[in-house]
């Protein structure tokens, strides 16, 4: 018998000698090369930049979210919210970033110039910023970056960014070693991407072939930012750990407070919500609404939460000769009660939208527009005013040459929410003799079926966007881009036309607010979407983290700046 | 048994190659491609087409099926799209942690679960036995994922903040985030601290089902003729369960072994969801969603060898427990 099960238990563990999960970066070459440049430069720094004498440094601060920073620092091939908040504010560097307002002050560029004709910006950066590795950041990084980034090898992923801009090594030009030019048409927010658009480092990546900057190491394995923590190690859907820069600029605050910062992943929220209560995160990104109060009972946890830039929508394909008819969608915007599904859903953690622009957007004025409120009255009047009425007394309404007022509503697997909101749909709308059918499909599946310009196999569907700072709704309802994947709604309305081309060339914003709220009145005439609500962020934080802003500009705006107080650790 | 076991491996190599086949297309035809995860107003068609290239998924289906055989025959299993590495350094990463977890798990279950099963045929029909059983159908009949959240809910969330126990258990991760501080000692002690809500999550739905097969089994040798001789010899109880019947009752538990290794490992893709575990179920879950081809089919390689693998054990266990087994 003792036989059996020892020699049971050795065949079955043979496989497991080593240790789990360990530094990722270990054998890769072009790692192996690059961290003890990274290590000898850190000790340096830290031996001529000795930390203050101030009780608010040190610890370790821990932020727990569902997801990996996927594709990691590599800045020229990642879309991902969190991880493009690692390189903006963590590990990497923008040339500028943004006020709580949203408007431009320097970060790694110290200033910049306009040309008078809007055909060129001149960018004057820090001379005291290093990359990890000790190299000095300059205007050869900013050029190669923006070379790469504009060369469609790399298959840049926001590649709209650069609409505007002479792309390639013509869109550049360096001045002299902390000078930089960039050329480009004028046009309206042309300063945005340079919040978005992290600095990579040319002397490490300068040679690789752009079609292979996916698979390359540095963006997962062994990071080298020039940013306020330095990267330590990347266990792969587990943690990331950063360590505090000491050779950050004191000009930029110097050292961040916290000597590690660990980003956690854990895809399960109720595991989340535990770690956060048992104090193992001090931070947990993006709790669910109905997680809020747990959290706000907690003494020792603060719950935040703000406006930020996603909101739901429901999008109507007008192909379909149910949804042709803007009177018909806007009867459905009324038939529907928003305000009732906020508070149902997100425990009033929202606002209801009426267009997709955003709290933080400068025109922002919902007060201003004729918004379309829940009113099943008047929205039978419309369908009636329509020419749909209930011919054959089955509840549902017909056109005259009999098509039904019916149409599917899909969603995507495994999403409460939005299968929540297409059943409350399916009932508001029955009592306005519409018929609504809830149909749920997996993911990548969906997206086919919205996206390709062929198919779009949908009637209505529930989604998400998440806005950028510079919101830009050419790509979704301008009739020249009907043939690309996100004219979900195939509108086409030469107003619209009209308005997003004034707004796209707009520099001046108060120009640009009168075209904005004028496009937000046509858009509500027209209906493409309902909108359905601008959720809030939230955010679980321990109170033992001090300093912490967060708002639209996201999380880790000011990570930098938080300290743990003192007597808890 | 050297030449048995050859070729059971042998005849292993097209199952496998079979299983990889099938995946190859399931999950290539299934709609969507790696490029969606990148899905934004603003991406045109030409940088999804060049994004695709980069991919190397520009070309046919059946010349990437050709290609990839070729490659992972000769060992190698590519690029992974979503970590950005060879698809062989992350199954390095990722493996052992699976391992550990559906190791000690298996190990608890098959202790506890024989050990329970034989109390419960000694002391049969008695409150021992029916307290057992029905404690143990409590834990047979629960889904995994629900027990895992209980654990979590009772043995780290309540026992610290409500009950104030001086011993709680970390709801995730493998190890804490001062790990690399902590003496060797601590090291230790804080893995398994980490281990134990996962473990039980997978290990006491196993052990429910082995200790019922148990029982039966137990029971059935109790009774024959050299039980009772032992028993007339003198020896004690002891010695006649565990040194006599204990052995033979054992025989149809060790194929339990090659039936439960395939139920484990899919049992850990929830387990490593919940207990944020680093695991390989958890990722290649997380490679079907993201379209990571690449990483999906290696992954189900991994498994399906795995399988094949611990079927031959159970084999070649049976062998050992059973003098009267031989395979030529």
């Amino acid at each position: 018998m003792r036989k059996v099960l020892i020699l049971g238990v050795a065949s079955l563990t043979a496989g497991c000698g080593g240790e789990g999960g360990q530094r990722t970066a270990s054998n890769d070459p072009f790692c192996q090369a690059v961290l003890p440049a990274v290590e000898a430069f850190m000790a340096e720094s830290r031996a001529r930049n000795p930390t203050p004498d101030d009780p608010r440094y040190g610890g370790t601060l821990v932020i727990g979210s569902i997801g990996e920073l996927a594709d990691g620092m590599n800045a020229a091939i990642s879309t991902d919210y969190s991880t493009t908040q690692h390189q903006q504010f963590v590990n990497l560097m923008t040339l500028i970033d943004y006020d709580p307002e949203g408007n431009a002050r320097p970060y790694l560029a110290e200033s910049w110039d306009v040309a008078p004709d809007g055909t060129e910006i001149t960018f004057h950066l820090r001379r005291d910023v290093f990359w990890h590795d000790g190299e000095q950041t300059d205007a050869y990084d900013v050029a190669f970056t923006y070379e790469t980034v504009t060369d469609p090898l790399t298959a840049y992923p926001n590649a709209a960014f650069w609409d505007n801009y002479v792309k390639g090594p013509n869109g550049v030009a360096v001045v002299d070693d902390f000078t930089v030019v960039i050329r480009l048409e004028p046009h309206a927010e042309f300063l945005d991407p340079f919040r978005s658009a992290a600095i990579l480092p040319e002397h490490l990546l300068g040679d690789v072939p752009r079609d292979q900057l996916r698979v390359h190491p540095y963006g997962t394995q062994c990071p080298v930012g020039n940013g306020p923590f330095v990267f330590a190690e990347h266990r792969p859907q587990d943690r990331w750990l950063f360590e505090a820069n000491p050779a950050f600029p004191d000009a930029l605050g110097g050292r961040p407070f916290v000597d590690r910062y660990v980003y956690r992943i854990i895809p399960e929220q109720t595991t989340l919500l535990t770690e956060l209560l048992t104090e193992n995160i001090d931070v947990y990104i993006s709790p669910g609404p109905d997680q809020a109060q747990t959290i706000i009972d907690n003494p020792n946890l603060e719950l935040r939460s703000y406006p930020f830039r996603n909101y739901i929508l429901v999008g109507w394909n007008s192909r379909r000769p149910q949804l042709a008819d803007a009177r018909v969608r806007r009867a459905i915007t009324m038939g529907t009660n928003r305000a009732e599904i906020v508070e149902a859903i997100l425990r009033g953690y929202g606002t209801v939208a009426h267009t997709g622009v955003p709290a933080f957007h400068f025109a922002h004025s919902p007060e201003a527009l004729p918004r379309l409120r829940y009113d099943p009255e008047r929205a039978r009047a419309l369908l009636d005013e329509a020419g749909w009425r209930d011919r054959d007394g089955d509840g549902v309404r017909e056109s005259a040459d009999g098509t039904r007022l019916s149409f599917s509503i899909k969603y995507n697997t495994g999403n409460q929410q939005r299968q929540d909101i297409a059943e409350i749909m399916q009932s508001q709308l029955a009592a306005i003799g519409v018929e609504a059918q809830p149909q749920v499909v997996e993911w990548a599946t969906l997206l086919q079926q919205i996206n390709t310009p062929e198919l779009r196999d949908f009637d209505g569907v529930i989604i998400g966007w998440v806005a950028e700072f510079k919101v830009d709704d050419t790509d979704l309802f301008h009739s020249e881009r009907i043939d690309q994947p996100y004219a979900w709604s195939g509108t086409q309305n030469p107003e619209i036309d009209r308005l997003l081309d004034a707004i796209s060339i707009t520099v001046d914003r108060s120009e640009a607010t009168n075209l904005w709220l004028e496009y937000q009145r046509v858009l509500i005439e027209e209906q493409p979407y309902t909108y359905f609500y601008f959720p809030d962020r939230l955010d679980g934080v321990n109170r033992r983290v001090v300093d912490v802003v967060m708002d639209a500009r996201g999380e880790w705006v000011n990570i930098k700046d938080w300290y743990l107080d003192p007597s808890s650790r | 048994m050297t030449k048995y076991l050859a070729r059971r491996l042998l005849g292993a190599i097209p199952l496998v190659i079979g299983i990889a086949t099938i995946v190859f297309f399931a999950v290539n035809l299934a709609p969507g491609d790696p490029t969606l995860r990148f899905l934004a107003p603003g991406m045109n068609q030409e940088v999804i087409e060049q994004m695709r290239a980069n991919f190397g998924l520009d070309q046919p289906m059946h010349i990437r099926y050709v290609k990839w055989l070729g490659a992972m025959l000769t060992g190698d299993f590519g690029y992974s799209f979503s970590h950005s590495r060879p698809v062989l350094a992350v199954l390095r990463d990722f493996v052992p942690n699976t391992l550990v977890l559906s190791a000690v798990a298996l190990v608890v279950a098959f202790v506890l679960g024989v050990l329970l099963g034989t109390i419960q045929a000694v002391r049969q029909y008695s409150k021992v036995d029916s307290g057992l059983s029905v404690v143990l159908l409590f834990f047979y009949s629960m889904p995994s994922f629900w027990l895992a959240l209980m654990l979590i809910l009772t043995l780290s969330l309540f026992a610290r903040n409500v009950w104030e126990l001086p011993i709680w258990f970390p709801a995730s991760g493998m190890v804490s985030t001062d790990y690399e501080f902590l003496s060797f000692g601590a090291q230790l002690r804080d893995r398994f601290m980490h281990l134990v809500l996962p473990t039980l999550s997978l290990a006491l739905v196993l052990t429910a089902g082995i200790a019922r097969y148990m029982r039966g089994s137990m029971l059935e040798v109790i009774r024959q003729d050299y039980i009772r001789t032992a028993h007339a010899k003198g020896l004690s109880e002891r010695v006649v369960v565990f040194k006599h019947a204990l052995r033979n009752a054992l025989i149809p538990i060790i194929t339990l072994v090659g039936l439960y290794i395939p139920v484990l490992f899919s049992g850990t893709v929830f387990i490593e969801y919940v207990f944020a575990w680093p695991g390989m179920g958890r990722t290649i879950y997380e490679a079907i969603l993201t379209r990571d081809y690449p990483l999906v089919m290696a992954g189900s390689f991994f498994f399906a060898a795995m399988v094949v693998v611990a079927n031959l054990i159970a084999d070649v266990l049976y062998a050992i427990v059973d003098p009267r087994i031989r395979y030529e």
